[in-house]
This record gives structure tokens, C-alpha cells and sequence, in this order.
């Protein structure tokens, strides 16, 4: 074990895949000798060359069709934006293209892709460079999305991504790359399985928290808050990846502590939130004692600079919440 | 590079690929009208010469080309394919290359070097720029990724994005414009202020042509040129100028937007007649073989297409079977 940040895991990640298997590329922009705009590239180039480090011109749209057309000539590409928010140019090629490539290949081609999005709050860098993008994919059959918080589960889900033979969103929190330092692994035995992916965060036994990214971290704070303030024992459901979603932990949980919350910074309409309240409706019935409660981004355009904590659930939000689903 | 020689035997070849484009283009039209296709088909009709041209620049180099094909190049897909997988996946049957669940624009096929379409004309050439690029990093030699696209769909960014890659990486690929003159509804002149739309690749230091694409002759030497410069590392553009009889889809009503005077004398522009003349000319042909020529193709797609409709449709089941979406069970249920 030793402490990093998530930019250190991330990068570790890439190493230890790009090692393992000469099949993998990176394609983005000021991935060569600057290491990526975010660093998370660091010595890439260096270690494995041009040929496996494709420095890109601005051009996200060309780059994205030309990663699916790599992987159709047998090449494993991981493709970085270097905001989310920039994937609206590589939309076609992501959810046109490589989500429907084995399709109509009649089940024979497969288009292993890592598209890498940092998304999120936190940056104070306005509404073209930091939305949360999530829901924006989840709609699309064909792809899955893995979206990990901690730097240990961005290590270990990304490698999961990036060995998936199917077109895969990775997506993570860009204001926790450098936030805080954690406890990873040295090594890692086995590289996880996207399915049943969610991570029991802490037992409880009253409320269901279903959360990630920043909005985890803030939960996790405030239901102990509301535990210590209450007596209320709370369990916390990281999915770690959200398409396919690990519905049966989810299940489990509510049908033991029969209330729900959830929470992102994702605006709350049509958020993937949404989704997981409606799996719950529809499966837990009995076992659910009140309405479930969501606490979400705002539905509204995210301003530059500080006036963005306005938009995303802060811990108070989170806090009140909680209180209301344990009503 | 420059002028290729024809052989007597390639010369009949390449007439037997153009009237079979013809004949594929009424079989289009006729199973239209009688119901029996459904979804939008673009025939070929007017631009035989461009899809004959260029199967016989394959079939003569020794540069094996993945690409895609323009919608109009049934011809160029049946070559790819196989006339009845094709032709089986074009009436959604079972006997298509991917059952009849793809239509013939997004069926892909690595293995009979078929690379899919985008719905949204524009991303291919960027795919196909990955594909060449993956070609030549696992040292492919004359192996090379055959980019088409009509004059509409070189309006798209995507496609400049991809020359850009192209020429940066020096990749093996030919891009190559099939430009009737008209996309959909909008005549070229409202969409690019060149004469020869194969000048865009000067901003790319490519070298780029343009070529009568009534004129398989023309188109095919072309092609050879340039499928020699691309797999020698030199990725270029070609542009086959023709015409397009029909309108963007089978029962468009043309004359809404565009002068159809045209059409009181197709014969004077027609690119079989005038290639057909061109082998009487040269004694390759004569009344006699001229009908054969005609009845063979008119036998070999037809019964393409009779025994296309012959075949079932794809089941539910099959349309939803989650091992032809995802690649292990970590998909989700569908």
C-alpha cells in the first residue's frame, strides 16, 4: 500500500495496461512530452514511443472516428478528451460508430475503445469545460460507463475499462485528480469484472446512499454527521460503474434499510439518479418505507468561477437530504 | 505511374461490371416500386462508369483496399461481399452478410474488407484514417484504407479532419470523391466554391486529381495511380465527376429542384452506351455480344434478388441478441 493522488493511480493504471498488452494506444491532445494536459500521461511517450502515444492535432471529432477505425484493424485505443465536456465532438463516433460496430458486424467485430472524459464540478471553469456527462450516454446501448471515485478504484476500473472488448466511457472526477491522497494497492492481483461492480462503502442499516464522485465524498461526510447527530445507522453504495449498474447490491440494501437516496452533480433532470430510483421503484416496493429522495446538480448553466457552488449539492444539500429520506 | 494499359480481357471485364451496375440499379428501382424494398435505397443510375471503374482498378492491383462505399456503389459492395450476401442484406433477408439486420450502408466486415458507413456523412474518412493508420504501424505493405465520399458529404469538417490526419501520419489511403453534381437536393455550386473539389487536398500537401467519371477507363486508371501512391505511403485524392440520373431516393420528385431536361435524352449521356461504343470501336464487342453481355448480368442479379426474397427475415430474437451488441456478459440486459 501507499498513499496517492488519483492523477498518480490513473497513470499508474495506463503503465501497468500499456505493459501488459502492445495492442494499446493513447490518442489526445499534449499527451506526448507535456504527459497530458491533466499530467495523468506522464512519460507515456517516452516509455512506449510514437506508436503508441499518438499526439493529436485539435481535432476531436477526426481523432475519435480514427480510434474506432484502429480498433476495426485490431488495435485496443484509449482516446482522452481533455474535458468531457469535448466528447460532444466525438458523439458520432462514440454512440454511431463504435457502440454499433459489433452489431452489424453480425457479433463477429468487436471495438475495444476507452474514451476517457474528466467531467465535473469543482474546477471553476465554467459551462463548456466542466458538465457532468453521464447521463448524456447512459440512453445508448452498446457502450458501458465506468465511472470509479477513489484513486484505488480509478486504477483498478480503469484497467477493467481498458481490458473490456467493448467501446467503454471512463469517466471521472477532474477537481479530484490532485485532491487528496489515498491508500492504493502496490499490486493488482486481479483486475476486477465490470459487472457487479458496487462497492459496499459502509454498512448501515436505516438509509440506502447510492453515490459518486465528488457527491461520495460529500456523502459520506454528511450521513456521518446525520448518524452521529441521530443514532441512524447509514449504508453507502459506490456503483463504481454505472452502465451495467450492480442493481442487485442496490436491492439488497433497500430491502434491508427500505429508504433511499441518491445523489450526483449531474442535473437532477433526467439524471441517472433518476434511473436508479425508478429500478428501485419497480423492484423494492414492499420493502421501501418512504418515497426515495435525490439531491442533484441544479438544471442550470454552469457559470464561470466561484458562482458554480451555487449549481452542485454541497454537503449541507447532501446532509438535508439524508434527514429527509429518513423521515 | 500515369497511363495504364488495359488488356482486351480487362476492357470486357470492366463492360461486364458496368452493365452489372446498371442492372443492379433497375433491379433497385423495379423492386421500389413494387414494395418490395423497404428504406431508402440510392440507385446508381448515371454513375455506372464510377463503381465499374473502380472494381476493376481492385481487381487488377495487387493493393488490397478496406474501405467503404457511397451509397450508390452497389457495385463496389456486391465486389466486397458477394453479389447475393449483398443483395440478401440490401432486401433485409436472412441470407445477407449480418442476416438482413444491418441494411447494405452499415454492414461491416473486416474479414471481406467492408468498413461501415456513418449515418451522418462525413466521420468514415476519419475511421478509415484510423484503420490505414493500424495497417501500416503493423507493417501491412500494400495494404491501404479506400476512402469514398459524394460531393455532399466532403461539406463535413470530419472530412477535412481527415485529410489533416492523413497527411500527417503519411498514411496508406486514397480518398476519393464521387461527385454527381447534386447532394440530396443541393446542386455542388451552392456547396464549395471549387470547379474540382480534389483541389481541396492541396491544403494538405496531397496530391489530388480529377477525372471523367463517365469514363470507367479513366476513374480506373486513376484509382491505380493513386492506390500506388497511397500504399507507398503518399495518401492522395480522386475525383470522378458524373451525373445522377435519379433522384436522392427512388420516387423523389427531382424536378422540385432541378432542371430534368436532361432526362428527354439520356442516351447522349449515358456512360454504358458510351463505353459500349468505345469497345465496338475496338472491335472488343459486337451486337451479338453485346445482348449476352446484357442477358448474363440481367440472370445473375435477378436471381440474386429472387432468391434474396426467397430467404426469411431475422427473428426477434435475433434482432435482439445481446452476444451480437456485447463482447462478454458485463453489458447490462437489453
Amino acid at each position: 500500500m501507499s498513499k496517492m493522488i488519483l492523477a498518480k493511480a490513473f497513470c499508474i493504471a495506463m503503465y501497468e495496461e500499456m505493459g501488459a498488452d502492445p495492442k494499446v494506444i493513447c490518442i489526445g491532445e499534449d499527451i506526448g512530452k507535456r504527459g497530458g494536459c491533466w499530467m495523468n500521461f506522464t512519460g507515456l511517450l517516452d516509455t512506449f514511443g510514437e506508436n503508441r502515444v499518438l499526439e493529436m492535432p485539435l481535432a476531436e471529432m477526426g481523432y475519435s472516428y480514427f480510434a474506432v477505425g484502429a480498433a476495426l484493424e485490431g488495435y485496443r485505443p484509449i482516446v482522452e478528451y481533455m474535458f468531457a465536456d469535448f466528447s460532444t465532438l466525438g458523439y458520432e463516433a462514440i454512440v454511431d460508430m463504435a457502440a454499433k460496430i459489433r452489431y452489424n458486424s453480425g457479433g463477429i467485430t468487436s471495438c475495444p475503445i476507452t474514451f476517457v472524459l474528466p467531467h465535473g464540478g469543482g474546477g471553476r471553469s465554467g459551462c463548456h469545460h466542466q458538465q457532468s456527462v453521464e447521463a448524456w450516454f447512459t440512453n445508448v446501448p452498446g457502450i458501458k460507463i465506468v465511472a470509479p471515485t477513489t484513486p484505488a478504484d480509478v486504477r483498478a476500473y480503469y484497467r477493467a475499462a481498458i481490458r473490456d472488448d467493448d467501446p467503454t466511457l471512463f469517466i471521472y472526477q477532474r477537481a479530484l485528480l490532485y485532491d487528496r491522497e489515498e491508500e492504493v494497492p502496490d499490486k493488482l492481483d486481479v483486475v476486477p469484472s465490470l459487472k457487479n461492480a458496487g462497492k459496499i462503502v459502509k454498512e448501515g442499516k436505516d438509509l440506502t446512499i447510492v453515490a459518486y464522485h465528488r457527491a461520495l465524498y460529500n456523502a459520506i461526510d454528511a450521513a456521518a454527521e446525520v448518524e452521529k447527530e441521530t443514532g441512524k445507522s447509514i449504508e453507502i453504495i459506490d456503483p463504481r460503474v454505472l452502465i451495467p449498474f450492480d442493481k442487485e447490491k442496490v436491492f439488497a440494501s433497500v430491502k434491508k434499510t427500505g429508504r433511499l437516496f441518491v445523489t450526483h452533480e449531474a442535473p437532477e433532470r433526467g439524471g441517472f439518479s433518476a434511473q436508479i430510483v425508478s429500478w428501485v421503484a419497480e423492484n423494492c416496493q414492499s420493502s421501501l418505507k418512504a418515497a426515495p429522495v435525490r439531491v442533484c446538480g441544479a438544471n442550470g448553466i454552469i457559470p464561470f468561477g466561484e458562482l458554480e457552488d451555487y449549481l452542485y449539492p454541497s454537503k449541507a444539500d447532501i446532509k438535508a437530504g439524508i434527514l429527509k429520506a429518513l423521515a | 505511374m500515369g497511363a495504364v494499359n488495359f488488356s482486351k480481357e480487362e476492357l470486357l471485364n470492366m463492360y461486364d461490371e458496368i452493365v452489372k451496375a446498371r442492372v443492379i440499379g433497375e433491379k433497385i428501382v423495379e423492386f421500389i416500386y413494387s414494395g418490395r424494398i423497404a428504406g431508402a435505397i440510392h440507385p446508381c443510375l448515371g454513375q455506372e462508369a464510377v463503381s465499374a471503374g473502380l472494381v476493376s482498378a481492385f481487381r487488377k492491383s495487387d493493393i488490397k483496399t478496406y474501405g467503404t462505399a457511397t451509397h450508390r456503389m452497389q457495385t463496389v459492395m456486391a465486389y466486397r461481399l458477394g453479389l447475393k450476401p449483398f443483395i440478401s442484406e440490401l432486401l433485409l433477408r436472412k441470407g445477407g452478410i449480418n442476416g438482413g439486420i444491418s441494411g447494405e450502408y452499415h454492414v461491416t466486415s473486416i474479414e471481406k474488407t467492408q468498413i461501415p458507413g456513418t449515418g451522418a456523412l462525413g466521420g468514415a474518412w476519419g475511421l478509415i484514417a484510423g484503420f490505414a493508420w493500424g495497417l501500416k504501424t503493423d507493417g501491412r505493405k500494400r495494404e491501404i484504407g479506400f476512402a469514398p465520399y459524394g460531393d455532399g458529404a466532403i461539406s463535413s469538417g470530419a472530412t477535412y479532419e481527415a485529410m489533416n490526419l492523413a497527411a500527417i501520419f503519411k498514411l496508406p489511403m486514397l480518398f476519393f470523391i464521387e461527385n454527381n453534381g447534386i447532394a440530396m437536393t443541393t446542386p455542388v455550386i451552392k456547396q464549395s466554391p471549387l470547379e474540382n473539389l480534389a483541389d481541396r487536398a492541396a491544403a494538405f500537401n496531397m496530391k489530388g486529381v480529377t477525372v471523367d467519371g463517365n469514363d470507367p477507363i479513366a476513374v480506373a486508371e486513376a484509382v491505380l495511380n493513386g492506390m500506388e501512391l497511397a500504399a507507398n505511403f503518399e495518401p492522395n485524392v480522386v475525383e470522378a465527376k458524373c451525373m445522377r440520373w435519379e433522384g436522392h431516393y427512388v420516387g423523389d420528385d427531382q424536378s422540385l429542384y432541378r432542371d430534368v431536361k436532361f432526362r428527354d435524352n439520356l442516351d447522349a449521356i449515358d456512360p454504358v452506351l458510351a463505353f459500349q461504343k468505345k469497345l465496338v470501336d475496338l472491335k472488343y464487342l459486337d451486337d451479338a455480344a453485346i445482348k449476352k453481355v446484357r442477358e448474363a448480368k440481367v440472370a445473375e442479379v435477378s436471381e440474386a434478388f429472387e432468391e434474396g426474397m426467397t430467404q426469411g427475415v431475422a427473428t426477434r430474437e435475433e434482432v435482439l441478441d445481446y452476444n451480437r451488441i456485447y463482447s462478454n456478459d458485463a453489458g447490462g440486459e437489453l
